[in-house]
Formats: structure tokens, sequence, C-alpha cells
């Protein structure tokens, strides 16, 4: 370690001189790693090729939002934020895992990071977060919805999620069941792995284990789910809860279809998508299929006429043509991605004008945000007894190709 | 030819090179190196299999796995040290790939590559399998303990792992030097040349090439749980099926039959990938054209490109390079008086 820090000090001492005018600036000033005077350098992994490549938006969301951010003036008259530029590092892991661990190591030991900030995946983002923890970097707002993120905080504490849980947010859809459905009978298929029964932790005691009828996992390899399907319908349910990724999502959607089930519809928001629906619709060959599939919002729809006429909306769709020209703005993980690099620049200024990794932590586990990119009355809130930075979702239905919020909102945490 | 004397000098300086090389670069760099480490001992393995005895397997990932699920099992079930599951999930790989080399025995050229391809495609995926998935976590998969420096050696943990890495590469490297060169490795070269002139000539090919895969399976079950040790986590999505054709571009690279380009064909797979994109970007802005090297698909495209010129340029690998350079070395050394 000894040996690293000579040549950093002397890197930083440096800088320092170089870029403060007068001597005295330079004086008493140590900062932080990645952070100088004109810019912060911080950096993510996501897999922008490879299976999971779907998920590559997000990061160009947060790229173009740091562009904005970087050529616009803030409350500061500074452009970037309080005159630093972002520079935002992205490598690509392939949601493999191995790729991850060298890739993080670069990021802070090679290009001196500051933060992580929105690495993707559970898998992925799993073994670097001791290795993180251990040398002290924060690693925020991972993108993942892993109950672990919020939940481990004492074990793990310069890491925190973003979006609401999967515990939370299935124990959404279990306690709208209890209370407007009383007497429902309810089928739940799940993809049989970690991501699949943390919903259903927070599912089931919501709904009250009676009003179960039936459960069946699948695997997320497995080609096809229509036995599982024919299964559930067997057993009398009037309701279907379908817990999955996108892929055996729209599948069961489609066969339930086809056998002629016609069920109260319930879909995890990760799957319940407009262009999944969408491309439910089509295999099916009809909207029945999907129409009244009910699930949870929390971000601002781009593609839903409520929002055609919202500052914010209109805002990303400006950004998305000018930073990523070609990109389809209906595609919601663009607007995720750049949500989440809203946060984390908010997230800056909160941390001062001279951030450390300690006060970048602080700002982002002691958050308090109206942000006017999640659904008008939820919020970003944080602290250290709650670490779950979005924690506040509403209900919404889609019919006939667009989603409609309906109910309040609703505390999950 | 072969000058011995040569090579023994190549050989020591090379280690001296390994040896000291963590005394310049960063702690980063060792890390990275550490993996340069682990490709070179399962390439070595794959150079017995694939480079002696003409048995192509795409299927090395596999073996890699299985070390790998070995050490992780063992260290976070039964809380076994981590160096100590080393060689256990060597010598279990090892049986597996003993036992896979009785089927493999009907199976030539392609059919064979499929078959080893099909195990890369099906090992993974059975960790996520019933009852397995007791032992495995899953999609979820095991994390281990960071790496950590054993015993109080005055070493970092990445420098650590490196000398761990390599260490384990140059004594299994002595050891395949020493299997390839005599009565052994001459009766895998003679099954790679003419199946039926070897068994004419005494050789047993059930013995040899269930000896071979025996073999190679150990070594990849030892990288696969160094590969464990320096991720500190294994799950189904580590052992995409690309390792295992990146295992056999990398012995191809390093040139078929030869040991010593094992560790040419471990830098390309590591370093080639990663740095696909920053290759081109260089002449890329030199030529003032603007292409955005980050591209999803670009850096594959520039990985591939570099590869096929690679494979063009040298077609015996970089050990064709090295062997006609020795060789350009000895002549000289011999012309003197």
């Amino acid at each position: 370690m000894r040996r690293k820090l000579i040549p950093l000090a002397a890197v930083v001492a440096a800088a320092v001189l170089v870029t403060i005018p007068g001597a005295f600036a330079g004086s008493a000033r140590r900062e932080a790693p990645g952070v100088t005077a004109r810019s912060v350098t911080i950096g993510g992994t996501f897999p922008i090729s490879g299976p999971a490549s779907l998920y590559a938006p997000i990061a160009k969301g947060m790229q173009v939002y740091f562009s904005y951010i970087n050529a616009r003036r803030g409350p500061d008259r500074k452009r970037g934020v309080y005159g630093r530029q972002i520079v935002f590092k992205i490598y690509d892991d392939q949601y493999n895992p191995a790729q991850t661990v060298q890739l993080t190591r670069r990021l802070v030991e090679q290009d001196k990071v500051f933060a992580l900030v929105g690495g993707l995946g559970t898998e992925p983002q799993t073994p670097v977060r001791p290795y993180l923890n251990q040398q002290k970097v924060p690693q925020l707002y991972v993108s993942t919805g892993a109950t672990t993120w919020g939940a481990d905080r004492k074990q793990y504490p310069w890491t925190i999620g973003w979006q609401p849980d999967y515990q939370s947010e299935g124990r959404a859809y279990g306690d709208f069941i209890r209370r407007t459905d009383p007497s429902a009978k309810v089928a739940v298929l799940f993809q049989n792995d970690d991501y699949g029964k943390d919903y259903l932790a927070g599912f089931k005691p919501a709904v009250g284990a009676g009003r179960i009828v039936a459960e069946v996992g699948y695997e997320v390899t497995a080609p096809s789910v229509t036995s599982q399907v024919a299964q559930l319908k067997a057993s009398g349910a009037d309701s279907f809860f379908v817990v999955g990724t996108p892929r055996g999502t729209i599948q069961a959607l489609v066969t339930a279809y086809r056998l002629g089930w016609r069920p109260k519809l319930y879909v995890n928001s990760v799957s319940a998508t407009d262009a999944f629906l969408t491309q439910a619709t089509a295999a099916a060959g009809s909207r029945e299929a999907v129409n009244g599939v009910v699930t949870t919002a929390y971000l601002k729809d781009p593609a839903s006429p409520k929002y055609a006429n919202d500052k914010t909306v209109a805002t990303y769709k400006r950004l998305l043509a000018k930073y990523a020209p070609g990109a389809d703005p209906n595609n919601g993980l663009y607007f995720y991605g750049m949500a989440k690099a809203d946060t984390f620049v908010q997230t800056l200024y909160r941390a001062g004008r001279n951030p450390t990794r300690e006060s970048l932590l602080n700002a982002a586990v002691n958050l308090k945000l109206k942000s006017p990119w999640l659904i008008p009355g939820t919020t970003i809130e944080s602290s250290a007894k709650s670490p779950f930075p979005i924690s506040t979702v509403k209900l919404t239905r889609y019919t006939n190709g667009a989603f409609t919020e309906f109910g309040g909102i609703i505390k999950t945490r | 030819m072969r000058s011995t004397p040569v090579r023994f000098g190549l050989f020591a300086v090379g280690a001296a090179v390994v040896a000291l090389l963590p005394l310049f670069v960063s702690e980063f760099r060792a890390f990275e190196l550490a993996r340069v480490g682990i490709y070179v001992i399962a390439l070595l393995g794959l150079s017995v299999l694939t480079g002696y005895a003409g048995q192509i397997s795409l299927g090395h990932g596999a073996f890699m796995a299985v070390g790998a699920y070995t050490t992780a099992i063992l260290t976070t079930r039964y809380g076994i040290r981590d160096l100590w599951t080393i060689p256990l999930a060597g010598l279990l790989t090892g049986l597996v790939g003993f036992l896979f080399g009785f089927p493999a025995l009907r199976l030539v050229g392609a059919y064979l590559a499929l078959a080893t391809f099909a195990l890369a495609v099906a090992v993974p995926s059975l960790a996520k399998y019933g009852r397995i998935e007791e032992y495995t976590g899953g999609g979820g998969g095991l994390l281990l303990n960071l790496p950590a420096t054993p015993f109080g050696l005055p070493l970092s943990a990445s420098d650590w792992l490196y000398y761990l890495c390599w260490g384990l590469a140059g004594l299994l490297f002595v050891a395949a030097w020493l299997l390839v060169r005599g009565r052994i490795g001459r009766a895998l070269r003679a099954i790679r040349e003419n199946e039926l002139a070897a068994v004419s000539s005494g050789i047993s090919l059930p013995a040899f090439k269930t000896f071979a895969f025996g073999v190679s399976a150990f070594y990849g079950g030892v990288a696969g749980s160094l590969y464990a040790i320096t991720i500190n986590y294994v799950n189904p999505d580590t052992f995409p099926v690309g390792l295992s054709i990146l295992l056999l571009t990398g012995v191809v690279v390093g040139g078929l039959g030869s040991l010593a380009g094992v560790v040419f064909g471990a830098l390309f797979i590591q370093y080639l990938p990663l740095y696909a994109s920053d290759l081109l970007d260089w002449p890329l802005s030199r030529l003032g054209l603007k292409i955005d090297t980050s591209a999803p698909g670009a850096p594959a495209v520039v990985y591939g490109l570099i590869l096929l010129a690679v494979l063009l340029l040298g077609s015996s690998g970089a050990a064709g390079s090295l062997a006609r350079g020795t060789r350009a070395l000895t002549n000289s050394l011999a012309r003197r008086p």
C-alpha cells in the first residue's frame, strides 16, 4: 500500500499545484481520489454486450445526462457540479462477474475513480461489494432491486441501492389483493432463483397464505412454461401473479391466453414495461392477453399520454435526441438511467464544495429529494435506518396499450 | 536444431522476469497478471490435449467451472483454507476429465469438438439444478472471502495472488514439459499424426487418450480453483461458453504443440478483449475518423479482426515465431569460434 501512496501523493500534489493558480489555494487543499478542481471521475460496469445487453440503455441514459450537466450552467452559475465536469467511465462486463471484478479493480486502482455509480446486476455486483467496502469506495445506486443492497447495510456500509426493492414491490401487490379482493384465489408463477424468491418473501405474508391456491416455479433457462401455466390454471385460481424476467413472463401471459384462462393479472415491474407487454400482445395476437395487467411504477412513463406535456419528460426527450440520436425515447431504461444520474448529481451537490468519499456516502444515505423524474407524490429518501432511496410506488394498470396509474401512493417501507 | 541450453536459458530469463515483475508494476497490474498466470495453467492443460494429442476441446471452461466450484464449496461450506483446496480441485476435475475421456474415445474431429462444447454449455447450468443447487448456490452463486495474504507474508493481496498463480504456473509448466518430452509425449504426438499408425506401433489409444483428458482437466481444475479465489465468487455466469472458446483461441494463438507459446496465448486472451477498443481508438483518431469504438459490438469486431490478422501473419502461432528466433540465436552461438 505504501509503495503506491507515494507516487499517488506526488500526482495529487502536482495536480493541485498545476490546476490552482496562486500558492495560497494550493497550500491546505487535499482532494479525494478522482476529484480535481475541474473534474470528478466516477465509473460503473454494465452489460453493453452479451446476453444481458438489453440493459445497456441504462448506462447510455446516465452518460447522456452527465453530458447535459457538464454543458449547462448549474444553480451556482457554473458548468458541471461546482465547476467540476463529471467524467463517467463505463466498462462492459457482459454480465460476467469474473469481468466485473477485474474491471471494478481497474476503475478503483488504475482510473482512480471517486465512486462507483449505477453498477448493473445482482450477481455481477455481489463479488465487488466486499472489495469496495474494504477499500472504502462508495458503491452507489446499484442497478438491481435485490433487497440485500439495503438490508445488509450494517455489513456493507459503503453500498446503497436506488430503486424499490423486490420484497417491497411484492408486498405492494399482496396488500392490494388482500384489501381490494379478499376472496381472491391466487396462482403464482415465479422464476426459481434468488430474484423470484425475493419477491415472494414480500408477497406471501402480505397477501395472506390462505389466498394462494397454487404456486409453481420455473427455471430461467427453461425453454417453455406451458406445463406450469396449465397446472396453475387447473387450480381454479381467479388471479395470476407472474414474477419473472421478461422472456418467461411474456410466455406465461401468452400461454394463459391460449389456454383460455382469463384471470386478473399481476406482473412484477421488471417485465411489465410497455415494450415487453407489446411483445406479448403481438405473440398472442390479441390485446386480451395483457389487458388489465397490474404492476407498480415509480418513474414517470415517457410513453404515457399522461406525461406528454410534462416538463421533465420533455427535457428527457430533448436530451436523448441531442446526445444519443436514434435512441428510442419510449424505452424506459434510458429514462431510468437519466433519473438515476440526476439523483447522483443531487447527491454530489449535497456532498459539499470539496467532496470526500465520506461526505458523498453521507449524502447518499441521508437523502431527501423531490425528484421531478418520479411520479408526483413519490420521493427519494434514505436514512441509516432505512437505506432504501426509493420506497414509494404507485399501482398502474395496462389497458389497450397504455398504462394508467390508480390508487394512492404506497409506502413500502 | 533443438538446443537445450538455450531453452534452459530462456526459461531462466522468463522465470526471473516473472519473479521480479511485481516490483515494477502497480497492484492492479499484478492482479491482472495473476489472471494471465491462471490462463497459462489452463492453456498448458489444453495444449497437452489439443496441441500434443490432437484432441480438440471446446469445453475447457467446464473443467475450470468444476475446479472453481470445488474450491468455492469447500471454503464456504466446510471452512477449508482456499490454498489447500487447489490440489483437491485439480484432482477431482482430473477424475472428471478422465471419465469424460471414455465416451470421447468414440468421437473424432468435429464430433469430439461438439461433444466437448456440449460440456461447456451444460456444466455451468448444472449448478442451478435441483439438489445440486443447495451446494452451488444456484444462479445466485457463492461468495468467497476476499483474497488475503496468508502466513503473515510481507506481500499485498494482489502480489500474493500473482506469486501464487505464477508459482503454480511455473511448477505445472515444468511438469508438462517433463511429461511431453519423453515416451508419453511421443505417444501423444503419434496419436495426433495418425491413430492407425500409432495403434500398430503398440500405443494404446484408450489409455493415452483418457490419460490426456485427465491431465488436461487437472490443469483446468487448478486454473478454475485459482479463478474462484481471485474473483472471490462463482456462479454459472462466470463460466460462459465464450470462456471455452477463448481458451482454445489462446492455445492456437500461442502455437499448437508448444508449451512456451501458452504464455503468449494467455497474454493475448487476457489483454486483447479488455483493450480492443482502446487499440482501435488510437489509429482511428490519428486518421481523423470519428467512430465510436465503445459502441455495443465494436470491441468484439476489433477483437475478431486482430485475431484474424495474428492467425494469418504467424501461421504457427507465437511459438512458431519464437522457435525461429531461438534457432537463429542457437545458430549464431554455434558459429562462434
